[in-house]
């Protein structure tokens, strides 16, 4: 018996504006991959034929959407879906009302992304936004399908319009797509099996691509980073935890703690009722040191041979606002990233992008407005350590927070 | 690191993140897999020593077994069990007769008056995005109202594990270490770390529990499966929901009374 | 011309969350039926066709008889015009035969036993729910290509179906579609048309009740707020 265990699961968002097609291609998946019982199929399939109209597989999202929180469920159904190779899960699907702030929820979390453009109506406004969260997240597996061929009769022309298109807007954001697949997702053209209409289309299915993917790489083969989540003591044991962000931490490696760079030895690894001698990158562990050292919440651990992170207090970034609470440079603002969490000032907004055309709106600005991008400086009262995004992420994003919640996402392009 | 431990490692540090960030919180303990399962995620966690209660709501309905099994554990695992219930309600004679009002009032009322009497700022549960459809829509740290509500139409955004932290004085937060764990998962993490699991869940005369609750409430499957291999394998081949066992009758006994009164029946 | 569409229970919240346009049209909003002490259905319509409350008339009928409800035209609106066309409508028109099986049915449903017998009861009660809906739906659209000065199509299948799947978000959804293409065919022929609920719906975990509140659109502006069902005796006058 093959358990999930070795199997593999990948979890994948499909974005693009909201009349697209998503409910549709996510109906069809679950349908083409028999990852539902039929009956649920069936059910809209009768009621289709009961009402004289179209199958319409986005319906078959409604069964997983009872609006009941307490009580007992009647229809219950997983976003889950199999191919031969692994088991996939589709992180937030699309909802009654679209929020950006979803997206990016759902977009953090995965390890790829399906990008959905309606061939007749083209890139829209939401498309590029989307495209371009999905390039700040930093996901580079990427399949782009151009669904609802059949409106234009299956034309190639009308296909690599619409691809061109996408695709120059893409390359300006320096993202590129892994596939450009044409579909028609209610027919299931392209989508496990390949479509008859398109024969000019010798690429890959959905389904062949999103195989193609790899689950996201730990960063196990870089330099240590540790974060410093909370400091416990247990049976007199002062117990450092936190996760592995990068690298491996051994029992005797020599360490550096940051910010304030004090140099130790890693005493023991530490796990419940396990003696473990190392812990990787995306494992929650805890640790003892050699000497008694003030540490808190906030410290990264860095070896000390090798390269280091960056402890500053001034970092240049991309910020997303995805709040409808407008930002003023005048204001202060608490940056979390990782385990650290500064009060924070922006010192310049060096620009204020329109995220879904990318046209400049205003060098120099004051203001940062929602579904916008602000290049900026930004100083943090304290020392911060930080990565580029491009080398750790895990040390190169942060948030910012005001008010009780998350207003903006960020990702650091040079340490200064 | 392998699939398990990738969740397990996942779930340790919003749980790690939950007591740091609220200190004053409680993990719900239903008895059942998934929270059982919690509960030996959080001793992982804290290495043995949880240092905050282990909340159980008794209805005073709920099957002899899981009251006996949850002393002899929480004794074995040196809990702070408090056990929650609404005695003026068990007093009055409420029970699953009129079954809305049953677990309104021996399950959310109870839950409502330990949170208020201990003043928790967070509550730990065992929830899993797979149980059904709407759950794929939450979020690990995902606040609830005075009433019990949950927005999930306006969630506060939850990206690279930073998550909604504050909290206004009215709300109390879920926090759901396990939400991104299926139903298999949790069978193999049992199997793989020996948790103990209570014994309803396994078949005994060709009938086990899939879920488990309230005595009245619960109905068992038929099955043959005795081992955790055989439950895994059962839920391999099945496409019956989770929770298809529990009654669904409260809500006909009510829907009944309504169609009475508008003169259909 | 007048069209009139007449939807059992169709719910102001859902035609929001379904975001249907048609059946919105340019003004809309919810009925004021709280004179009422229950939301039932012949009530509502018998009062909506006269212009006056006719709940204690009704009542004193008995649970049976009232389903057997018939007003002349003459103590209705319709009256006022000379070549009205009226389908379904209770308490007036309605095929009994068929509205009084789904009631059976229903009560069947609630009282058998196991969920296999529910679920075989469910379906033949949907079944008929969607070849009644059929029907009447051909004779309705037929209709308003001819000349009448006023049309009502009563559609009962957003009620029927809701009781029992209320729950079942897509069906609902697919219902609400339905409706709303319906109700785009009947904007098609530039005419005043008024749309109108009795009550509308609201979960019972997976049942359907009846909320307390009915749901209006026009495509003409009256400045109608909260109107009451009997107000429409009078609007519908004025649209001629």
């Amino acid at each position: 018996m093959k358990t999930i265990q070795e199997e593999k699961r990948m979890s994948i968002v499909i974005v693009g504006h909201v009349d697209h097609g998503k409910s549709t291609l996510i109906g069809r998946l679950l349908y083409d991959t028999n990852s539902l019982p039929r009956d649920k199929f069936e059910e809209v399939k009768e009621t289709c034929e009961a009402l004289g109209r179209e199958m319409e597989f986005g319906f078959i999202l409604d069964h997983l959407q009872e609006e009941r929180e307490q009580g007992i469920t009647i229809d219950t159904a997983q976003i889950f879906f199999n191919t031969e190779k692994r088991n996939y899960v589709i992180i937030d699907a699309p909802g009654h009302r679209e929020f950006i702030k979803n997206m990016i929820t759902g977009a953090s979390q995965t390890d790829a992304a399906i990008l959905i453009v309606d061939a007749n109506e083209g890139v829209k406004e939401q498309t590029k936004r989307h495209a371009y969260i999905l390039k700040m997240l930093g996901l580079k597996q990427l399949i782009i399908v151009i669904n609802k061929m059949d409106l234009v009769n299956y034309r190639k022309d009308r296909f690599i319009e619409v691809k061109e298109d996408l695709l120059n807007f893409l390359l300006r954001l320096n993202l590129g797509p892994s596939f450009t697949i044409p579909i028609v997702a209610k027919n299931g053209d392209n989508i496990a099996k390949k479509s008859e209409n398109m024969p000019w289309y010798k690429g890959k299915t959905v389904l062949e691509c999103l195989d193609t993917f790899q689950s996201m790489r730990k960063n196990s083969d870089k330099s240590l980073r540790f974060s410093i989540q909370d400091v416990y003591k247990i049976n007199n044991k002062r117990i450092l935890v936190g996760r592995v962000e990068a690298g491996v931490i051994k029992k005797g490696d020599e360490i550096l703690i940051l910010p304030k760079k004090k140099k130790t030895k890693v005493k023991s690894i530490e796990k419940f009722l396990e003696n473990p001698i190392q812990g990787e990158a995306g494992e929650s562990i805890g640790i003892t040191i050699q000497d008694s050292l003030f540490i808190e919440r906030g410290n990264v651990i860095c070896k000390e041979v090798g390269d280091k992170p960056k402890v500053t207090d001034k970092i240049k970034a991309n910020v997303f606002w995805i709040s409808d609470r407008e930002f003023n440079i005048n204001e202060r603002i608490t940056l979390k990233l990782a385990t650290q969490e500064v009060s924070a000032k922006v010192e310049k907004i060096e620009k204020r992008i329109d995220s879904s055309t990318l046209k400049e709106i205003e060098t120099n600005a004051k203001n940062l407005k929602n579904n916008e991008v602000g290049v900026m400086v930004v100083k943090t009262l304290k020392p911060v350590v930080v990565d580029n995004f491009n080398y750790i992420p895990e040390l190169g994003r942060f948030v910012f927070e005001k008010d009780n919640g998350i207003v903006a996402g960020g990702i650091i392009t040079e340490e200064k | 690191m392998d699939h398990l431990s990738e969740l397990e490692s996942k779930s340790i540090y919003i749980i790690r993140e939950a007591y740091k960030q609220f200190h004053n919180i409680a993990m719900l303990w239903s008895i059942g897999k998934d929270s059982t399962t919690l509960l030996w995620l959080c001793r992982k966690a804290f290495f043995g020593k949880i240092p905050f209660p282990i909340l159980h709501i008794d209805t005073g309905y709920k099957f002899p077994e899981m009251i006996k099994w949850r002393d002899e554990y929480a004794k074995k695992w040196g809990l702070n069990l408090i056990v929650g219930r609404n005695e003026e309600a068990i007093k009055a004679g409420i029970s699953p007769k009129n079954k809305l009002e049953c677990c309104t009032a021996l399950k959310t009322e109870a839950l409502k008056q330990t949170i208020t009497k201990h003043k928790f700022k967070a509550l730990l549960l065992g929830i899993r995005r797979d149980e059904h459809g709407i759950r794929a829509k939450e979020r690990y740290f995902s606040p609830r109202d005075l009433e019990f509500r949950w927005d999930y139409k306006n969630q506060p955004p939850e990206l690279w594990d930073q998550y909604k932290t504050k909290q206004d004085d009215e709300e109390h937060i879920r926090v759901h270490p396990m939400l991104h764990w299926t139903e298999i998962d949790i069978w193999e993490y049992i199997k793989k770390e020996k948790i103990p699991i209570i014994p309803l869940y396994f078949a005994k005369d060709g009938k086990r529990y899939r879920s488990i609750g309230c005595k009245p409430c619960c109905l068992p499957i038929n099955s043959k499966a005795d081992t955790i291999d055989k439950i895994i394998q059962e839920l391999k081949t099945t496409s019956i929901s989770e929770r298809s066992g529990r009654a669904q009758d409260k809500e006909s006994a009510y829907m009944m009374q309504k169609l009475r009164s508008l003169g259909y029946m | 011309m007048i069209i009139i569409l007449a939807i059992d229970a169709l719910e102001y919240e859902l035609v929001e969350k379904f975001n249907c346009q048609n059946l919105k049209q340019k003004f809309y909003g919810k009925t004021d039926i709280s004179e009422f002490s229950q939301p039932r259905t012949i009530v509502l319509w018998s009062s909506f066709m006269t212009g006056k409350n006719k709940e204690k008339e009704i009542l004193l009928k008995g649970k049976k008889e009232m389903w057997n409800t018939k007003f002349d035209i003459k103590d209705t609106f319709f009256s006022e015009f000379k070549n009205p066309a009226i389908f379904d409508l209770p308490g007036f028109n309605y095929n009994k035969e068929v509205h009084d099986k789904s009631r059976t049915l229903l009560k069947k449903f609630f009282e058998v036993k196991t969920e296999k017998e529910k679920e075989k009861i469910r379906k033949e009660y949907n079944k008929d729910a969607f070849d009644h809906h059929k029907k009447i739906k051909e004779r309705f659209l037929k209709a308003i290509d001819k000349n009448h000065d006023l049309i009502l199509g009563y559609f009962s299948v957003v009620d029927v179906i809701g009781h029992l799947n209320f729950g079942n978000n897509m069906l609902m959804r697919m219902l609400y579609k339905e409706m709303d293409d319906i109700a785009k065919k009947c904007a098609e022929k530039n005419c005043p048309l008024l749309i109108l609920s009795d009550h509308g719906m609201k979960a019972i975990g997976k049942f359907g009740d009846h909320s307390d509140y009915g749901f209006w659109s026009l495509n003409l502006n009256k400045n109608l707020k909260t109107p009451k069902i009997t107000d429409f005796y009078r609007i519908i006058k004025s649209l001629r």
